[in-house]
């Protein structure tokens, strides 16, 4: 009950905070609305055209021709609306001063929120619709970041670098060097990618994953077999699949954090077995060496991941 | 062979489909209906050789000789677009989509297969009959349970002392190889994952859109797997894989300048027929009967083991999500989600052990003539919502707030094994009742971003994160993060990104008994719930000194300190640190170069106690009043891990480099050298084989005067060279050439060659498997060489 007391509160003192910036927006807003000044509305007279810009523009046709922004049976495209304006808003002033760039939007010189809330003016459903304040939002990392419309590099998404590990290693170098560590996802081999794990747009789970709520239930969306819930749980299991692993790349066996026998023993320091000194004696001098060698610890504890067994207790069965 | 041919033969047809199909749509304005408007198809031949461990060189890949067949077919027209790819056609490492889009659907349609080569070198004297179980040659286990043969050394059998406990009786022991090792079978331990599925996407209204999926994931082969019967009867099998999950989804969204509202149900299944392993000891052929109570420890066990696979289980999610746009640039989103995980496979019997399942056993541990229930029951329900308020009210500041909950109650009634058979050898009562693992965590984000001139912006924030957990030592543990990172892009020639936080994690409600319960030093905490404090840091700077060329260098750095009260052992620190730095050089449009370099260094102080169990317990062999190694200072070791790992890449774009050619180049470098260092008294005491108090034993024979061996560093080190040409002949045809090079370089002691652990002695790239203790596939890490060349004809649409 006090669990949920305090739940209630934190939720309530949200839904308060929210409430009030809603209030003070409001108010802010009602306080500095004067009366408007007459603002121009942009009216079909204010645009020139598709053809007018490729007039000037010829080397933009290409790259925009073959890809997805020209496909005119989307009723959503630029090319369904309003082409090169849809995005750059109304081009005709701009046309008419001989090519002033002060007369057109340069999403180039915007800043990354503000170019991302024009991408998002029509990217904002499905895998978009956690952008607004995600992770790269809040960093300034925005669409133009990473997408090129007009010089795209890579096969898929207009993306700014030939692959995604590419792209993401501009920020995440070492998290995508990891790619070439010992075990490994099959990332380097093309069958996996960053996008496989996570939605870089925004998603509902930690760490930008895209499947699930918890770290777990991203993992065991295509691990199901670890899914469970089983008879015996493991606890560090059942919390977090990284308490162990290393998702990205590692260069211990089944992508460990720590290499067995010494993993485990972060956590069993009992009697007997588990804190034995486990070191080159052992290894070659005695039966116990098998805790050390080949699958160590899980050649008897083989069920480390849960266990369906009545027998189950320490994961042997 | 003939799945490849058939595969082809397919991939062909569906090609000539894609083109019967364009044909007999109308004709487009150009009068070219009949031909794709993209795409190319290459084929050629794929010529690889390999040394060393082969598998391991194409892991996720399939790599032999033959044809190559890749291909990408498309038509785009005002009304629609269709498309349709596959690579390496009739390998075991195919891939296929199809897609289909028009103004009111699109249908996307894949089919992707994922290797994974674990070792061509592993042998197994256990015959697989029926999926998951295992049998041996009768005559070889009477042979050794009759003590006329080896099976697993230092396990009864030969030799006369069957335990190894120093050099000479360990000495003995490999000396004589196993009787399996001669009746082992070769056999190619792999497995593959198949994925395929397909879904549509249907736009009601511009503002109405309905999508459907299905996906199918199946994994067959095998995979490595222990099952032993004691300590010194540990076995590895090549566990069976005949699994499938089956994922549905189906959802709505509602979106539109202002608003989304998206509801969705996704429901999963895990199926596996083998419900369970059953394998024959190596070294009994009968049970031993009467069961003896220490058969867990000396081998003395059943003629075979069962234990529990994968059970079958389904996940099903409902999910609702939303989006509000306000004023102000403010948006208001949040999903709420209903979660309900469900297995009830049906539980394998106690025991198929003999000498336990009778009468005579049940009289004295009644709890195993029956199972208490026949049925799993487990359930797992969760809730998790998140909602997220960010606004912009002026350009200058940005404000967010994210509030996480995830609610994982853990339903699964208790299962009473308090009586429960250790190893299939031995009925105990030390067993216990499962636990129910809940966790409940609810997190507020709160942020304030200034946003500057030069498109710079400071933003500050804090994270309160309260997870509650039952089952574990905490029941209560929060983290505080406070968190400030800036950003600078404004400038041409540099952008900087900074990033500094400082969490403090606390615990409250500790359980002593939760600790001393399952036998641990009370000074132990569980790392994943343990007080911590971290700090991170990381900073980017790249900088473009001239068009051509940009640079960036990196730095992060971070620490967990665990200094909660009383925590002495368990892990006590951690450390990782990387650099790295980058550049591209753009020399033309058609000549681009590249270099990085990457260095990380990660290191882990551990402690434990080398100790019997307390004599405050009573438990043997401890006598109160004497010497009580469970408190002796003394006893105490730790352990560093200390692991360096650089990481260079190169490259070379070389476009229209003889007008029609484009060149390209790779080279990648990884190596790591991963060091694990014991330290501490009792380390010392070993070292001197100093008899630290009356009672304590000496782990080394008598007369040895250091018996303590470091163990060498795990180092391996791999390189890969790609080179890639391809010329135009024609605008439509041409041809090219590639070659890929891979070499690994590995020491890891944890791997047994012919001569022995690997970085002891001279690594032979053959496997022993019958080692100290153990009877394995072999499986282990080795090094490998391999040459990989294709030579391809394409033709572009």
């Amino acid at each position: 009950m006090h669990s949920y007391c305090r739940t209630l509160i934190r939720g309530v003192a949200l839904a308060g905070l929210v409430a009030a910036w809603l209030a003070l927006a409001g108010t802010a807003s009602a306080a500095t609305q004067k009366p408007a000044p007459a603002k121009p509305v942009a009216v079909a007279a204010d645009y020139a055209g598709q053809d007018t810009c490729l007039g000037c523009h010829e080397d933009k046709a290409a790259a925009i021709k073959a890809g997805p922004h020209a496909r005119a049976f989307n009723p959503r495209t630029p090319a369904a609306t309003s082409g090169c304006e849809s995005c750059h808003g109304p081009g005709k002033a701009h046309a008419e001063a001989g090519g002033d760039k002060t007369k057109i939007q340069v999403i180039s010189k915007l800043r990354p929120q503000a170019a991302s809330e024009l991408c998002t003016s029509c990217h904002d459903r499905k895998t978009h619709a956690f952008w607004a304040g995600s992770q790269h939002d809040s960093r300034n990392v925005g669409c133009t970041s990473c997408h090129s419309v007009h010089a795209p590099k890579g096969e898929k998404a207009l993306l700014k670098a030939g692959s995604q590990s590419e792209l993401c290693a501009t920020c995440h170098r070492n998290i995508v060097n990891k790619q070439n560590r010992f075990n490994h996802m099959p990332v380097r081999e093309g069958k996996m990618a960053c996008s496989s794990c996570h939605n870089v747009h925004g998603s509902a789970n930690l760490k930008l994953l895209k499947a699930g709520t918890t770290v777990d239930e991203s993992c065991t969306s295509c691990h199901t077999e670890k899914r469970g819930p089983y008879l015996w749980e493991h606890a560090p299991v059942a919390d977090s699949c990284v308490t162990c692993h290393d998702p990205h790349g590692s260069n211990n066996d089944r992508m460990l954090v720590a290499k067995q026998p010494f993993l485990c023993q972060r956590c069993h320091v009992t009697s007997r077995h588990p804190p034995t000194v486990y070191d080159g004696y052992l290894l070659q001098n005695s039966a116990n060496g098998n805790k050390i060698y080949g699958r160590a610890c899980v050649v008897c504890h083989q069920q480390i991941h849960g266990s369906n067994s009545p027998n189950g207790k320490a994961f042997l069965r | 062979m003939r799945n490849r041919i058939t595969t082809l033969t397919a991939a062909l047809v569906l090609a000539s489909a894609s083109m019967v199909m364009a044909q007999q749509k109308p004709a487009d304005s150009t009068g070219a209906a009949a031909a794709p408007s993209f795409g190319s198809i290459d084929v050629g031949l794929r010529v690889t050789s390999a040394s060393g461990d082969e598998a391991r060189y194409e892991r996720y890949r399939d790599l032999r000789n033959g044809v190559n067949v890749n291909f990408n077919f498309g038509k785009e027209t005002a009304e629609s677009l269709f498309s349709v790819k596959g690579k390496n056609v009739g390998y075991q490492d195919q891939s296929y989509d199809a897609k289909y889009a028009n103004g009111k659907f699109k249908v996307i349609g894949f089919w992707d297969s994922i290797p994974l080569n674990y070792s061509y070198q592993t042998v197994t004297p256990w015959v697989e009959g029926a999926q998951g179980a295992f049998t041996l040659d009768p005559a070889s286990r009477t042979a050794v349970q009759n003590k006329t043969a080896v099976g697993i050394l230092c396990a009864p059998g030969l030799p006369a002392s069957s335990t190894c406990s120093n050099p000479t009786t360990a000495a003995l022991a490999l000396s004589y190889p196993s009787i399996y090792r001669g009746i082992a079978r070769p056999f190619d331990l792999t497995q593959r994952r198949d994925t395929y599925g397909a879904s549509v996407d249907f736009a009601a209204t511009p503002d109405l859109a309905v999508n459907a999926g299905f996906q199918s994931i199946k994994k067959t082969g095998h995979q490595p797997w222990g099952a032993s019967f004691a300590f010194n009867v540990a076995n590895e099998l090549p566990a069976p894989l005949d699994t499938r999950t089956n994922d549905f989804t189906v959802g709505a969204e509602w979106t539109n300048n202002q608003a989304m509202l998206r509801v969705a149900y996704d429901y999963s299944k895990f199926s596996n027929p083998i419900k369970s392993l059953t394998w024959d000891n190596a070294v009994r052929a009968t049970d031993t009967n009467p069961y003896d109570a220490s058969g867990y420890s000396n081998g003395n066990g059943p003629a075979m083991g069962r234990m529990a696979l994968w059970p079958d289980n389904s996940m099903s999610v409902f999910t609702t999500q939303g989006l509000y746009r306000l004023p102000a640039h403010t948006t208001l989103n949040g999903s709420l989600s209903f979660t309900t995980n469900k297995q009830n496979d049906g539980l394998i019997p106690w025991t198929t052990n003999s000498a336990i399942n009778n009468p005579t056993v049940w009289a004295t541990f009644p709890g195993l003539k029956a199972l208490p229930r026949t049925s799993a029951e487990a359930e797992v329900q969760g809730v998790n919502a998140v909602l997220n308020f960010t606004s912009r009210p002026s350009r200058y500041v940005t404000f967010s707030a994210r509030y996480r909950y995830n609610d994982h109650q853990n339903k699964t009634p208790i299962f009473d094994a308090v009586e429960y058979v250790r190893f299939d050898a031995v009925p105990e009562e030390t067993g216990g009742e499962t636990e129910q693992f809940g966790i409940k965590r609810d997190t507020m984000d709160l942020s304030a971003t200034l946003n500057l001139p030069s498109m710079s912006s400071l933003k500050l924030q804090y994270i309160f994160d309260n997870v509650v957990r039952t089952g574990r030592a905490f029941s209560d543990m929060t983290d505080r993060t406070f968190r400030t990172s800036y950003d600078l892009l404004g400038t041409q020639l540099f952008t900087i990104r900074a990033l500094y936080d400082h969490t403090q994690r606390r615990g409250s409600g500790f359980s002593e008994s939760a600790i001393e319960d399952g036998g641990a030093q009370p000074g132990l905490r569980f790392y994943d719930e343990a007080d911590r404090t971290r700090n991170r840091a990381t900073l980017l700077f790249m900088v473009t000194p001239m068009e051509k060329l940009d640079v960036d260098v990196s730095f992060s750095s971070g620490k967990d300190t665990y200094n909660g009260e009383g925590h002495d052992f368990g892990l006590l620190n951690n450390k990782n640190t990387a650099f790295t730095l980058a550049a591209n050089y753009t020399a033309s449009p058609k000549s681009v170069f590249g270099a990085s370099y990457g260095r990380d260094s990660y290191n882990a102080f551990q402690q434990s106690a080398n100790a019997n169990p307390s004599c405050t317990l009573n438990v043997p062999p401890c006598v109160p009043g004497t010497y009580d190694s469970w408190t002796d200072p003394n006893r105490v070791w730790n352990l560093t891990n200390d692991e360096k790992v650089n990481n260079f890449d190169l490259y070379a774009d070389l476009l229209k480099v003889e007008s029609h050619t484009d060149v390209h180049f790779g080279y990648t470098y990884s190596s790591s050298d991963n060091a694990f260092v014991h330290g501490g008294p009792r380390i010392q005491a070993l070292r001197t084989n100093a008899i630290l108090t009356p009672g304590d034993t000496a782990p080394c024979a008598a007369g040895v005067s250091s018996c303590f061996i470091p163990l060498p560093s795990v180092t391996n080190t791999w390189q890969r060279f790609t080179a890639d040409a391809r010329i135009e002949a024609t605008k439509k045809i041409g041809f090219g050439l590639t070659y890929w090079y891979e070499k690994l370089d590995i020491s890891d002691f944890a791997t047994i060659d012919t001569n022995g652990s690997v970085g002891f002695a001279a690594a032979t790239g053959t496997p022993r498997i019958d080692y100290l203790g153990s009877l394995t596939t072999g499986y282990g890490n080795r090094p490998y060489k391999g040459n990989t060349f294709f030579a391809r004809v394409f033709y572009l649409f």
